[in-house]
């Protein structure tokens, strides 16, 4: 059998994932990118083929992407994340409809993709060079709030009275207002609540700058916030479609590009 | 792959009224919070915004909601004909987010706001109708486009000088004109005994302001400018019983810190007067920055306070026509709005407020957008440099995300008053 994997080597993370022929998922992993990306990524990649019993020869084709995607030497081809993450986007809802606009919330960055009728990028808008609004800066909340990061989706259901705006665009200035809040006594439930609306008001400015076109899709590790999804979609006024792995729609769609490129290249000679 | 798609959304109406929740509370807390102990008394007036602007409670069900887009429109005449005049004037961004559809992008952001307000539908104590005096021009063809949302609009002529015979006569003949209208759709008659009880119930609510305003004379001044702004924004709406008898007690307590010698702020904090666009519940960005820099807001020249309750209507025969001349003379001869022109009633209120007041400088603020303000801003400036007065002009909006470069000069120009005040001791 061949099998194609597609490596997304983010600022915070390294997602790989492996598909078969038939572009089924087979399996994935994700561990921290830390200092040394190129070493992490070869380790993530022996651990998961360890795992699946598949051989390193039966993986003919491999893609690369995401920030640190030249390090990674080895693979066949490379492809801009933006690209990556909508041929992602588009064959992990397949179920659900037609995608046509893609938020993706990363480590240390965020962005809004559009996409036309065929599911190729028309547009797309990123965050300023800011942690605000990103997954370090809901790793920053939850230290401050010292709970875990993942119980702040759960938090937020649990919210009492009003949610508690974070108006500060600067993740540092944003630090000393919820210490404030803290410092008054305020719900760490409300403040969670607050935190999600402030982030997503910010999304969906950034999804507004490439046009709101129904056919929504989440991704990027927040995506797993229930409490951030609920606030966003409030936001937008609109059901959004999360993927159950929301983490590795972009390697996904790298390891679909390198099917297809592996196809068409035995096609063409 | 899983995509949960019985979650629930909010409708745009439940939205709106959490965007606004949420702009509410950050002022309410910062007030609660961010200062010394606030009055005691200052409780029900918080607990009143956080009701009506978080939990949207509806005060006037049982009376005729009369819309006023201005303070020109006299509240003695709505009283006496049983209904509750609801002033329009809006300081929500979410607000000011909606009526940017509808008007020019320049616009001053309380008329967007207002006109937001309206458009959205999703209003507690909905107006059942609107007056709208013809005063600055963004007002004034915003009645037409609120007349779209379905309201019914009644324009209040209203002169754009005020010292002549002419304008006096003109305004006394509109307002007779808006009592009649008013009292034909109330289906009421304007009695001379409900009118004087009305009048005098106004000018005791306005008697408890003046009581007020003498009171942050002193050199401990026992309440925050930004205080003060809730207790006159909350005449806006509130109902006038209510009103009068926490004010009351306001007043007590406030006589007592006095006493006590409690300042609000801190001991060489500098006294400012504020003037210019007014601050209208909950965009107090400029007077929260200012009382943040350790200034204190001793009085104020704008529509939400000091302007529309200083002066008291002043009878000299209980008529009903001679009555309504009355109120006529007074909303027009004491309003310093920037509309009038010549305006050198501003000016002068202005620096009466800085020397009665003892205060060390002068913020004005305009809202970006508001030309009156600020052609108004250059006489203003020239003649309190003559007068040796200190004054900081700035040009602000209702976004939230400014706060960073406003701050940074309001505290430039309070330590400037701070090293002043030190060098001259
Ligand atoms: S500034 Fe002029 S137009 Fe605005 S409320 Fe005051 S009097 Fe009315
Ligand atoms: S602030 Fe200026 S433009 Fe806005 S309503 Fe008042 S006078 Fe008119």
């Amino acid at each position: 059998m061949n099998y194609f994997a597609g490596i997304d080597i983010g600022s915070t993370a390294i997602k790989i994932t492996i598909i078969d022929e038939n572009r089924a998922l087979v399996g994935q992993r994700i561990s921290g990118s830390g200092s040394m990306f190129y070493k992490y990524a070869h380790q993530t990649l022996d651990d998961l083929l360890r795992e699946l019993k598949i051989a390193k020869e039966e993986i003919v084709y491999t893609v690369a992407t995401g920030y640190g995607r030249k390090l990674f030497k080895e693979a066949d081809e490379n492809i801009s994340e933006i690209t990556a993450n909508a041929i992602g986007a588009v064959a992990a809802a397949r179920e659900f409809g037609e995608i046509k606009t893609i938020i993706n919330i990363g480590g240390q960055d965020s962005k809004a993709i559009s996409l036309d009728d065929t599911g190729n990028v028309v547009n797309f808008a990123m965050n300023d060079r800011c942690a605000a609004g990103t997954g370090k800066f809901l790793d920053a909340c939850a230290m401050n709030l010292e709970i875990g990061v993942e119980e702040l989706g759960e938090r937020h259901f649990h919210a009492i009275g009003t949610p508690l705006s974070i108006n500060s665009t600067c993740a540092v200035f944003a630090e000393s207002e919820i210490i404030g809040l803290l410092g008054n006594n305020h719900n760490v439930e409300d403040i969670v609540c607050g935190v999600h609306y402030s982030i997503a008001k910010r999304i969906v400015k950034l999804v507004k700058r490439v046009g709101i076109r129904e056919g929504i899709y989440f991704d990027g590790g927040p995506a797993l916030n229930g409490g951030l999804v609920n606030a966003i979609e409030n936001e937008l006024g609109k059901k959004i479609f999360i993927p159950e792995h929301p983490q590795i729609t972009t390697s996904y769609g790298a390891a679909i590009l390198g099917a297809d490129s592996f196809d068409y290249q035995k096609m063409n000679g | 792959m899983s995509n949960r798609l019985n979650r629930e959304i909010e409708t745009p109406a439940e939205k709106q009224n959490r965007h606004k929740a949420m702009e509410a509370i950050t002022v309410l807390n910062t007030l609660k919070e961010s200062f010394k102990e606030p009055p005691k008394a200052m409780g029900y007036f918080y607990d009143l915004f956080e009701e009506v602007y978080c939990h949207q409670k509806a005060l006037h069900s049982d009376k005729v909601k009369v819309g006023t887009m201005c303070i020109q429109i006299p509240s003695e005449i709505i009283y006496a004909l049983d209904g509750v005049p609801i002033r329009l004037c809006n300081g929500f961004y979410t607000d000011d987010e909606i009526g940017s559809d509808l008007l020019p992008q320049k616009s001053c952001p309380l008329v967007k706001a207002s006109v937001g307000h309206l458009a959205s539908k999703n209003i507690t104590d909905r107006p059942d109708m609107i007056y709208s005096p013809t005063t600055c021009d963004q007002k004034t063809k915003a009645g037409s486009t609120i007349e779209g949302f379905g309201y019914d609009v009644v324009d209040v002529d209203f002169p754009r000088t005020k010292e002549s015979e002419i304008s006096r006569e003109f305004f006394r003949r509109s307002i007779r004109g808006f009592s009649a209208d008013l009292s034909a759709k109330t289906g009421k008659k304007l009695s001379r005994k409900k009118l004087r009880a009305s009048i005098s119930k106004i000018g005791y609510a306005q008697s408890l302001y003046h009581q007020l305003s003498e009171l942050r004379k002193s050199s401990a001044v026992p309440i925050l400018g930004n205080d003060m702004f809730l207790v006159t924004n909350a005449f806006f709406f509130d109902r006038i019983d209510s009103w009068i008898e926490a004010t009351e007690a306001l007043v007590e307590e406030l006589e007592q810190r006095a006493k006590e010698k409690v300042h609000a702020a801190g001991r060489v904090s500098p006294r400012i007067v504020y003037t210019g666009s007014p601050p209208i519940f909950p965009n107090y960005k400029i007077p929260l920055i200012i009382e943040e820099s350790d200034a204190i807001i001793v009085a104020d020249e704008t529509c939400s306070s000091n302007r529309m309750f200083n002066d008291r209507v002043a009878v000299d025969e209980w008529f009903v026509n001679d009555m309504i001349d009355s109120l006529a003379d007074k909303y027009l001869k004491a309003c310093t709005c920037p509309v009038f022109t010549k305006n050198d009633d501003r000016i002068r209120r202005i620096i009466e407020l800085v020397k009665s007041h003892n205060a060390d400088g002068v913020i004005y603020q305009a809202f970006a957008g508001c030309t009156v303000y600020e052609l108004e801003q250059r006489s203003v400036l020239e003649a309190m440099e003559k007068e040796g007065i200190s004054i900081l002009y700035i040009e602000s909006d209702y976004s939230p995300s400014q706060h960073g470069q406003l701050s940074t000069r309001v505290e430039a120009f309070v330590e400037s008053l701070k090293i002043k005040n030190r060098k001259r001791r």
